[in-house]
């Protein structure tokens, strides 16, 4: 079934003198319980494409299809975890947490309870009374990630969610990330720079090309889970991309 | 507060009024026009022995909290409607700057046509003289929100009410404390100004019924306990606020 459909989006923005055609008509399907990964130069316009899924931007022309039906706004069943976590700093990391069930008028016991399951999950338990100031990179994205998950949304948007984090972390969480798509089968779609996170995570990545951007090679990858950043067998795949993107960045 | 720097205070009050002793002692001025430290002290103590001063530090402040909530709540509303509906920021948001201009006290006889010798008028004009700080300090809190805070929030279904309570207000609490402490410094201006000029109770009334029997150890007096209540609310309840939020943010 396709749970995610983008036709032909096109996006411009304004600057200054001119206007910048950010996304030259995109187009992606995407099957429900997918994990896509989107790759592309930076300033492509990954970020602005996957804030329209989330329904935070209007497109200016093409639409996307959630379930079969046009978005218009932004909600609960599309999450976005962004770039920088932006988790709130007036909240304790299981407010963080719970925050969108507060919203959905959960009581606090039945909050309390979910927040728990994935506080659990995400290795959280000990922090849930930290403030997000007290908290590493790493356990920022955590928060982040868990905040997302106890939405229960049909698709996850996660945005370089991983790009801040050391080395060693960021293998970690590639690995945790694998087993919450296996537990879960959430659809989603995973934006990021970096090529061996791409194959590691995705079923599918999508190569986007330089400004207006379109999407230039969708490349399935089929390894049996869970993947390491060090798996031999994803080498010839990310040359693939590579050769795929570097035009692209030079043009850039 | 550092030891060292208390000691130093200590000394500095200290040797203000042994200086001020000395003053009185020299004679430079006449008595009825400067009275020595003991005087005044002695007028302290008469004052508070009878209840009076108790009793006029009890009405203002009642006057300052209510005035003062009034102009917080209805501040903070007006403030979070600039920030967020663009239309109201450039017709009533030009007239907030104006209303913002106008010392309390010039409030004083539009309050008395309006409420006569009441304590409305007296909180109307510490309201009015107060609310506008507090207005401008919200709109520039909520302007300075980081937009993904908003965005996560709309994301995780927060609108309309909800998104003011638990999440505009709360991001915008560091610029807000502020707003709180100048419609705070505004209000107890208001309070004391319009007392005396329209009261017959308050610490405003008492500093005027020293003027008026020409008691020059009442006027100092008074003028000690406003300035020493404003010391007190600044530093019990202002700092103490500040201080919380700042360490939760981690800003200190
Ligand atoms: N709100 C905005 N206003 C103006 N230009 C923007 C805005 N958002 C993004 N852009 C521009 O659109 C392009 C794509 O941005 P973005 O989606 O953030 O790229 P990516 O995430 O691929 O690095 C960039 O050139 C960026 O400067
Ligand atoms: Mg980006």
């Amino acid at each position: 079934m396709t749970k995610l459909e983008a036709k032909n989006i096109v996006k411009y923005f304004k600057h200054d003198s001119h206007r910048l055609k950010a996304l030259g008509g995109v187009n992606l399907q995407i099957e429900d319980g997918e994990f896509v990964c989107l790759v592309g130069p930076s300033g492509c316009g990954k970020s602005t494409f996957l804030r329209i899924v989330a329904g935070l931007e209007i497109p200016d022309e093409g639409e996307i299809l959630f379930d079969g039906k046009p978005v218009t706004t932004t909600g609960p069943e599309r999450i976005m975890v962004f770039q920088e976590g932006a988790l709130f700093p007036w909240l304790k990391v299981q407010d963080n947490v719970e925050f969108g069930l507060k919203m959905a008028g959960i009581p606090k016991e039945e909050r309390t309870e979910i927040s728990k399951r994935y506080l659990d999950m995400m290795q959280l338990t000990k922090f849930a009374d930290s403030y997000t100031y007290q908290l590493s990179t790493g356990m920022k994205q955590r928060v982040a990630i868990a905040r997302a998950l106890v939405m229960d949304p049909d698709v996850l948007l996660m945005d370089e969610p991983f790009a801040a984090l050391d080395a060693q972390t960021r293998d970690l969480l590639l690995v945790e990330m694998q087993l919450i798509w296996e537990k879960t089968k959430k659809t989603i779609l995973f934006v990021t720079h970096n090529v061996t996170e791409a194959t590691v995570l995705g079923t599918k990545v999508a190569v986007f090309s330089n400004r207006p951007s379109m999407i230039k090679k969708i490349i399935s990858v089929n390894y049996k889970r869970p993947r390491l950043v060090e798996d031999q067998n994803l080498f010839p795949l990310q040359q693939e991309i590579l050769s795929e993107l570097r035009p692209e960045v030079k043009k850039s | 507060m550092k030891k060292n720097t208390l000691a130093k205070q200590i000394i500095f009050y200290v040797a203000l009024v042994a200086i001020w002793q000395i003053v009185s002692m020299t004679n430079i001025w006449p008595n009825n026009l400067f009275p020595s430290p003991y005087e005044v002290a002695e007028d302290l103590v008469y004052t508070a022995s009878d209840g009076s001063l108790f009793f006029g530090i009890a009405t203002s402040l009642l006057r300052l909290i209510v005035g003062l909530t009034i102009a917080i709540v209805g501040g903070m509303l007006l403030g979070i409607f600039m920030a967020r509906v663009e239309i109201v920021n450039q017709t009533i948001g030009s007239l907030v700057l104006g209303l913002q201009s106008i010392p309390s006290v010039a409030w004083v006889p539009l309050a008395i046509l309006w409420f006569g010798l009441t304590d409305g008028g007296i909180i109307f004009v510490t309201t009015i003289g107060s609310m506008f700080a507090v207005t401008i300090a919200t709109y520039t809190g909520v302007k300075n929100i980081n937009p993904h805070y908003i965005e996560a929030a709309k994301n995780m279904g927060a609108k309309g009410t909800q998104l003011a309570t638990y999440v505009l207000i709360p991001a915008a609490f560091p610029y807000l404390i502020s707003g709180f402490k100048q419609g705070w410094a505004f209000a107890w201006r208001g309070v004391i100004g319009a007392e005396l000029l329209f009261s017959f109770l308050g610490l405003g009334f008492l500093l005027n019924v020293g003027r008026q029997l020409n008691d020059i150890s009442q006027v100092f007096a008074i003028m000690l306990v406003i300035m020493m209540v404003g010391i007190a609310i600044d530093g019990i309840i202002f700092k103490r606020i500040e201080n919380k939020v700042m360490s939760r943010w981690g800003l200190r």
